[in-house]
């Protein structure tokens, strides 16, 4: 293998792979980044058996070939050479050399042929949704994934396949939250999606994968990726990276049921106040659950969020917020409610009571109309008194 | 020849494959396969996932056909499909449930306990008057106990509690505690194990701070200590105690003291106090009897709320008879694994579930004469041999033997083993029992044997 390309290419594609080495595998040969040319460019690979990624970027190639270098090792070296030099890259045995004007590197590696094959789809695929859009709705629910549950279907964010949206949600059973992804003609590939989504209500990838997939789309990047489901794997290819996963088996807990479709009370104020006043509280909560209390008195307009602890003391913000519906007091754990907060992306917020032991949601408001957004929804229990 | 089952045929072909590749390489991609099916010659084989469907199709097929082909000569092909069957069977046990949001739990009860578990006391809130179970057993004791925690210092000072390990000394002597923390919070109240006061002597006298020590101590109103037994033999740390032990006692302050055995029978203790030990109130808890243990099992599962059939807690109440920690583990076991399964907790499951724990001993039915059994043909003598007055060596071994097994396995009594054989004294018995426990430690041709006589005599019942 020999091959020339530009230093910015090849660092992107390792900073692509490299995340998904295996860190302890028996294999060691999972430990390695796989480098092989193939269409004319060079395609890197890395797999520890969950989760598969190849990148491929465009090089000049002159010989063709491949081999597995230690990840480690690459991904230090690419981090630490210079910036816009072009690289010459080229195989000899069991060794890869790296070349530019003033570094000179050889790397023991481990010949390519026992390195795992990384599944492709063999079917159509089924969406081809903007990139940046798909990147915004994993954002918006991940932070209510479950961590380390017993529940496997927890720790993964399920996505329910309409023909109209696909609903991203995601729960670790204290809250949850819910973004819904409106699709467009373009969006779908028809004859493949419509008869999918007959046979299968709604899907559940693993959060890990889904982190990994945001970590490689950039703000900027402005590219459609196309999502195939097949054999409990799902595959998702954009912008010359390939990522293949394991699909969650399992049910997804039936959380509509429990969604309110109405709300008795509502109160809408700037998210950066309610991110002080629920910070404030918190820092004076009592115990493990972290309890702060919200009253809103409808009577007198006027909603006050406070906590007390029997070691800390007490503190009380009074939010002078729009408030409409009845009067209402509820106990929560401030970490469920200020983590719905943060992760709306409005300047203005809605929180949406019904009583004191039924769920509260907060909404993004719409900052023209001044009206609820329904595309998102981040619900969370009061806590029982 | 019987045609081998599927699971036979691909360990079989396993074996073989496993001779071809690496270690690495086999447990990577071989690790949860089977075969699911084979139709004319036609396998398919069930793996993990697509990276491992996609090895074993591309790189291994050759060695998986041949392989399955040496076995068996039909075999044509070999294709692989993704099945995760592990996770299925486990994911099957857990309904979906509906509830998605669940509403975090209060943790007042958290901190509560944090306040109560006081350093200064020690005290565990959760040992309290109301959760003891009273019954024949413990009658005394408990009453004991209440008495004084209703008129302390007063009635039964000191107050001496024993009985063996799990029977509840613990709950009641703290229970007392609590219950006068209860009505006068700003008694000072301590409770302590006596090997913790042991070692926050030898720290004060390292630190040379034995006063402070001492006048802490002779502060308390309610001095409970608990295991006083390891205090045999310290010497230094009996003269302290019985200091503190005066000084207390003069003031008309509350002493308890727990043992697992009577003050006299605490060796190595020195006469003064085991004079004073006496001169209070000495109450004795007893193993509970068939109807406490089961009042104990039904307060424990309506605690809980645990749903049991009432047979099903008259087994375990029948079958663990020696301690009450043992038998709420046995109860915690049942309802457990009953969790983990989904399954009702009936007669027949608990059977079940607590099979393994109850393979001990007297539980099983085992009496003195299985084990002359299987001693007398473990070392071809004569059964009566064992008991007869004979004292040559190829028979007084295996007596001893037999002894120690009385003993160790069935807790004999040492005159019940001398009566069982042939009428012995009980010092023989004692020896004998001594003897082989000791040399068991060095000899391990001896505990070998042991071991063996142990398999055997719970096969017999098996």
């Amino acid at each position: 293998m020999k091959l020339i390309c530009t230093q910015e290419n090849f660092k992107k594609a390792i900073y692509n792979c490299e995340r998904a080495v295996a860190k302890r595998n028996t294999l060691p040969i999972l430990n390695n980044i796989l480098f092989e040319t193939e269409k004319g460019g060079l395609k890197l690979s890395a797999t520890n058996l969950e989760i598969g990624i190849s990148s491929q970027i465009g090089a000049k190639i002159e010989k063709e070939g491949k081999i597995t270098v230690p990840a480690r090792l690459i991904s230090g070296l690419s981090n630490n050479l210079l910036n816009g030099d072009n690289l010459i890259i080229e195989s000899d045995g069991d060794v890869l050399k790296i070349e530019n004007k003033t570094n000179k590197t050889v790397i023991k590696g481990i010949s390519a042929g026992d390195f795992p094959l990384i599944p492709f789809r063999k079917g159509d695929y089924l969406l081809e949704l903007d990139g940046i859009e798909f990147k915004k709705a994993i954002t918006k629910v991940l932070v209510a994934v479950a961590v380390n549950e017993a529940r496997q279907e927890l720790t993964g964010i399920n996505i329910k396949l309409k023909a109209e949206g696909l609903f991203f949600a995601a729960t670790d059973s204290f809250r949850l939250a819910e973004y819904e992804i409106k699709l467009k003609e373009k969006d779908i590939n028809k004859e493949v999606y419509l008869p999918f989504i007959e046979k299968n209500e709604s899907i559940i990838i693993p959060a890990n994968t889904l982190i990994e997939f945001n970590r490689m789309i950039a703000e900027e990047d402005n590219f459609r990726v196309k999502i195939a489901v097949e054999d409990g794997q799902i595959f998702f290819e954009m912008d010359g990276i390939r990522l293949v996963s394991r699909l969650i088996e399992g049910k997804y807990p039936q959380y509509e049921y429990i969604m309110p479709k109405e709300y008795k009370t509502r109160i809408v104020g700037e998210k950066k106040f309610f991110q002080h006043a629920f910070k404030t509280a918190g820092l004076f909560s009592s115990g493990g659950s972290n309890e702060i209390t919200l009253k809103i008195d409808a009577e007198a307009k006027a909603a006050f969020v406070y906590a007390s602890g029997a070691e800390t003391g007490e503190n009380s913000t009074e939010l002078k917020f729009d408030i409409t519906g009845e009067s209402q007091e509820v106990v929560f754990n401030v970490k469920y409610l200020l983590d719905g907060i943060n992760i709306a992306a409005t300047e203005q917020v809605a929180i949406l009571l019904n009583s004191e032991s039924t769920p509260v949601a907060i909404q993004e408001i719409d900052e023209k109309s001044g009206e609820v957004l329904n595309n998102f929804v981040y619900i969370a229990m009061p806590i029982k008194n | 020849m019987k045609p081998l089952t599927n699971t036979e045929l691909w360990q079989a072909a396993l074996g073989e494959i496993e001779l071809s590749i690496s270690k690495a390489n086999f447990i990577t991609w071989f690790k949860n396969t089977a075969i699911l099916s084979i139709k004319n010659g036609r396998v398919t084989l069930g793996v993990p996932n697509g990276f491992a469907k996609e090895w074993l199709e591309n790189k291994y097929n050759i060695y998986i056909l041949r392989a399955l082909k040496n076995i068996q000569e039909d075999i044509t092909t070999v294709s692989c499909v993704i099945s995760s069957n592990q996770d299925r069977s486990f994911l099957s046990i857990k309904e979906p449930s509906v509830d998605a949001v669940l509403p975090p739990k209060k943790t007042i009860e958290y901190t509560e306990k944090r306040l109560h578990f006081n350093q200064e006391t020690n005290l565990n809130p959760k040992y309290t008057f109301d959760k003891f179970i009273i019954g024949g057993s413990n009658e005394l004791a408990r009453a004991a106990c209440y008495a004084v925690s209703q008129n302390v210092g007063r009635v039964y000072n000191p107050l001496f509690i024993y009985g063996g390990v799990g029977l509840g000394k613990t709950h009641l002597i703290q229970s007392v505690g609590n219950e006068l923390l209860k009505s006068n919070p700003h008694l000072r109240i301590k409770y302590i194990s006596s090997e913790r006061f042991t070692s926050a002597l030898i720290d004060s006298i390292k630190n040379r701070t034995i006063d402070d020590f001492k006048s802490e101590y002779q502060k308390i109103d309610l001095l409970i200590i608990d295991d006083i037994q390891f205090i045999s033999g310290k010497e230094k740390t009996q003269e302290e105690f019985f200091h503190i032990f005066n000084s207390l006692y003069q003031k008309n302050k509350q002493i308890i003291l727990t043992s697992d055995r009577p003050p006299k029978a605490i060796q190595i203790l020195e006469e003064r106090l085991l004079s004073r030990f006496e001169g209070g109130m000495i109450a004795d808890i007893s193993k509970p009897d068939l109807e406490t243990r089961l009042a104990i099992l039904q307060q424990k599962s309506a605690a809980t709320n645990m749903k049991i059939d009432d047979d099903a807690l008259e087994f375990i109440a029948n079958n663990i008879k020696n301690n009450v920690r043992e038998l709420e583990g046995a109860l915690n076991r049942v309802s457990v694994s009953a969790q983990l399964t989904k399954k009702d907790l009936t007669l027949a499951y608990t059977k079940k579930i607590l099979s393994d724990i109850l393979s001990s001993g007297k539980r099983k039915g085992i009496t003195h004469k299985h084990i002359f059994k299987v001693v007398s043909e473990f070392y071809e003598i004569n059964q009566d041999d064992l008991i007869a007055k004979n004292r040559k060596k190829e028979v007084s071994r295996p007596r001893q033997i037999t002894m120690f097994l009385m003993r160790s396995e069935l807790q004999y009594s040492y005159p019940g083993i001398g009566d069982k054989l042939g009428g012995r004294d009980h010092t023989t018995a004692l020896y004998a029992y001594e003897k082989i426990s000791k040399e068991i430690e060095t000899n391990e041709k001896l505990k070998e044997e042991i071991d063996q006589l142990r398999d055997q005599i719970y096969s017999l019942t098996g």
